[in-house]
């Protein structure tokens, strides 16, 4: 299962990371959010050693909510050397995530 | 060759599963969200559902499949894009082009929440426009909102955004709502829900993200400022695929009564798909087991 970084992680976790970093910014209450989950999870898995997969917490990240003017839950960005080079706005398809992963690895 | 396929996996659908184990028969449901149970999640709290008074709708769907799979359904993730009648019985034709044959199918594709179709609702989706209060209501705490619609949805999702924001408007087009009297009763009695009537929406405005709504009240174009746009106004069924397969009325919806019979032999509706007064989980349970007890009927001919 993705790990869940906070702020204080997201400039070494994320922006500083080697591969690209996959963000999944969700909500407690979402249940879109719930059910991306376990697709996170299996893409984790299945690009182990090209991409990393982190979750943040949107209740709790206020500053990255802002920063990343991100208004629905769930947001995916896809970071690259720490700059956004995609953004997925609500619940996705596994192969709609996929395919910005291949753009990028 | 499957008995009985069931396309959808909400409370009809998951429903269906559950009598169809109980029957005997084969059958499998076909699901467009990966281990999804239907619109029902997406309500914040159910109160009418018999024995689970006050549980939210995500728990109720998932009691609804852990039911379903704890009698052996097999699930199928696929989007369903062509029906075909055969020799015996139908062909299910997915999305990524894998197809299936049933001698009955029980269809239980549920509805999709209904668009504005306004400027503006495309261009800030995700920045400000919202199909889903519960999901996106927390970015928008302590500034002012939209509700748009007037039936119990709009209500209930105005009712959840006025504890964490500023104000709540809630936009309708009529001058009585369509939800039910209490939910009505809760709104008006809270004090950051203000009512629009008789307002058409005309266009969402804003810049990076929403900053208003227009619309016209009796003959007057005005705007509301708003941060966020919530768009309630309604579903629509899921039937494009069954255009010229099944009987389907002036709105979409499957023509059947409770048998779930439809104009297409061995072809079953259960659920929001279907003509009825009342779309409800429990009508739609119910559904589910109608629909396999037709479709026993059939298989048995």
């Amino acid at each position: 299962m993705p790990a869940r970084i906070s702020k204080d992680e997201f400039d070494s976790e994320v922006l500083g990371a080697e591969l690209p970093v996959l963000a999944d910014f969700y909500s407690d209450s979402c249940i879109p959010c719930k059910r991306m989950s376990p697709i996170l999870s299996q893409l984790e898995t299945e690009y182990a050693d090209k991409i990393k997969i982190v979750k943040i917490n949107t209740n709790f990240e206020k500053e990255l909510v802002e920063k990343y003017s991100i208004q629905a839950a769930p947001t995916l960005i896809l970071f690259n050397k720490g700059e956004e080079v995609s953004r997925i706005r609500g619940a996705a398809k596994k192969d709609e995530i996929i395919t910005l992963i291949k753009e990028q690895i | 060759m499957y008995d009985v396929m069931i396309l959808g996996s909400g409370p009809a659908g998951l429903s269906a599963a559950v009598y169809a184990s109980r029957a005997g028969l084969s059958f499998a449901v076909i699901e467009k969200e990966y281990m999804g149970t239907g619109q029902i999640a997406y309500t914040e709290q159910v109160d009418n559902y018999l024995g689970y008074c006050g549980i939210d709708g995500y728990s109720l769907g998932e009691k609804f499949r852990e039911h379903a799979e704890a009698l052996g359904t097999e699930f199928i993730e696929g989007e369903v894009t062509e029906l075909s009648r055969t020799d015996s019985g139908w062909k299910i034709l997915l999305s990524d082009g894998n197809s299936f044959g049933a001698r009955t199918v029980i269809y239980a594709l549920g509805a999709s929440p209904k668009k504005l179709a306004i400027p503006g609702e495309e261009e800030f989706a995700g920045r400000g426009v919202s199909y889903c209060a519960l999901c996106d209501g927390a970015f928008f705490e302590g500034r002012t909102v939209a509700v748009i619609g007037g039936g119990d949805t709009a209500l209930s999702d105005a009712l959840y955004l006025s504890k964490t924001t500023a104000k709540v408007y809630v936009i309708h087009r009529r001058s009585e709502f369509r939800a039910s009297a209490s939910l009505v009763k809760k709104a008006e009695g809270t004090s950051n829900i203000e009512f629009v009537l008789e307002a058409v929406p005309l266009e969402i405005i804003g810049e990076d993200s929403v900053t208003g709504v227009k619309y016209t009240q009796n003959g007057t174009e005005k705007t509301l400022d708003t941060n966020g746009v919530f768009a309630a106004v309604g579903s629509l069924p899921n039937t494009a695929v069954l255009s010229g397969i099944a009987g389907l009325d002036e709105r979409g919806y499957v023509i059947a009564d409770e048998s779930c019979v439809t104009s297409a032999e061995g072809l079953f509706a259960a659920g929001d798909v279907r003509t009825k007064a009342v779309r409800q989980v429990i009508t739609a349970a119910a559904d589910g087991a109608n629909a396999v007890v037709s479709a026993l009927g059939c298989i048995n001919k």
